[in-house]
């Protein structure tokens, strides 16, 4: 796991924070995890392949979340809902789909599924054998914490 | 959830994104609201069935302003258009067949809501600066 990988999420965030919610978005410290965990609760999965194989996951405190729908559809959110996670989905998929764009740009493909969505801060995330990367990225109504963990699928 | 700099200097397009922006509000409101699903089905039903043919209206002006100032990236943005007026034609005939269920509803909701922001706040926007770039040649 390579750390020049997470820069392209940082760029991607920052453009996609400024367009969708009109917030600014601060790098905290990075740290290394040995398995790939929930740190918060409303929590978003995609998977990648290609170039890079692995996972990422976005993770969100429950109050950032409901602001950040909040802020996008104009009227208040009060529960982790269907319409809630969707919208969250969405958000991280655009996210990484933006940061794939950035990648492709230092000659890596890759591909991303569907995101999943899960609410609650138990377990880990029994595919990811590697280790990962975790970007807090601070906003001022919260700090999404995002875990990266991709390794090169030719030994690049 | 429309806001004033989402402007890109055509009064016809802009119109038309502050319609969508209102739509999409209402959605929202009925998809989210504290009624039964059935009391709130009406509304959803027919701002399902106007956006339906919205998109198609908005999409065609769209594409005929960028034609019409010579935008060179039409072809892609007309790709974009396209595969989200499949989208929402998708949803409308599966729930034809399989019902209005308020899960998916609301998932399509949100769905709609931040391809909307995220395409007049960025795709979109490449159109009024290019607009503006070409200032008074039109
Ligand atoms: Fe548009
Ligand atoms: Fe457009």
């Amino acid at each position: 796991m390579k750390a020049e990988y997470i820069n392209p999420f940082y760029k991607a965030t920052i453009d996609v924070f400024r367009i969708m919610l009109n917030l600014d978005v601060q790098r905290g410290q990075l740290r290394v995890v040995e398995e790939l965990g929930p740190v918060s609760e409303a929590n978003v999965v995609i998977g990648v392949t290609g170039d890079l194989r692995g996972s990422l996951l976005y993770s969100f405190p429950k109050s950032m979340a409901l602001e950040m729908v909040a802020i996008m559809a104009g009227m208040p959110m009060t529960k982790l809902d269907a319409f809630v996670c969707s919208a969250l989905g969405e958000v991280a998929n655009i996210i990484s789909g933006n940061a794939m764009t950035h990648l492709s740009g230092t000659d890596l493909a890759c591909q991303i599924s569907p995101p999943q969505v899960f609410v609650g801060t138990e377990g880990t995330l029994s595919m990811a054998t590697e280790q990962a990367i975790v970007v807090p990225l601070i906003t001022n109504i919260g700090t999404l914490e995002l875990s990266v963990s991709l390794t090169s699928a030719n030994g690049r | 959830m429309w806001k004033e700099h989402y402007r890109i200097g055509s009064e016809l397009i802009d119109s038309q994104h502050q319609e969508l922006f209102g739509r999409v509000a209402s959605f929202i409101r009925a998809v989210q609201g504290e009624e039964s699903w059935e009391e709130r089905l009406d509304e959803v039903q027919s701002t399902l069935e106007f956006m339906k043919d919205y998109v198609v209206i908005h999409f065609r002006d769209e594409e005929a302003l960028q034609k019409e100032i010579g935008y060179p990236w039409l072809e892609k943005h007309a790709a974009i258009h396209n595969a989200f007026r499949e989208e929402i034609r998708e949803f409308a005939q599966r729930v034809e067949r399989e019902g209005f269920d308020e899960e998916k509803v609301q998932e399509f909701a949100a769905k709609v809501m931040t391809w909307l922001i995220m395409h007049v706040g960025k795709e979109d926007q490449r159109i009024g600066e290019y607009i503006r770039e070409q200032g008074g040649q039109q």
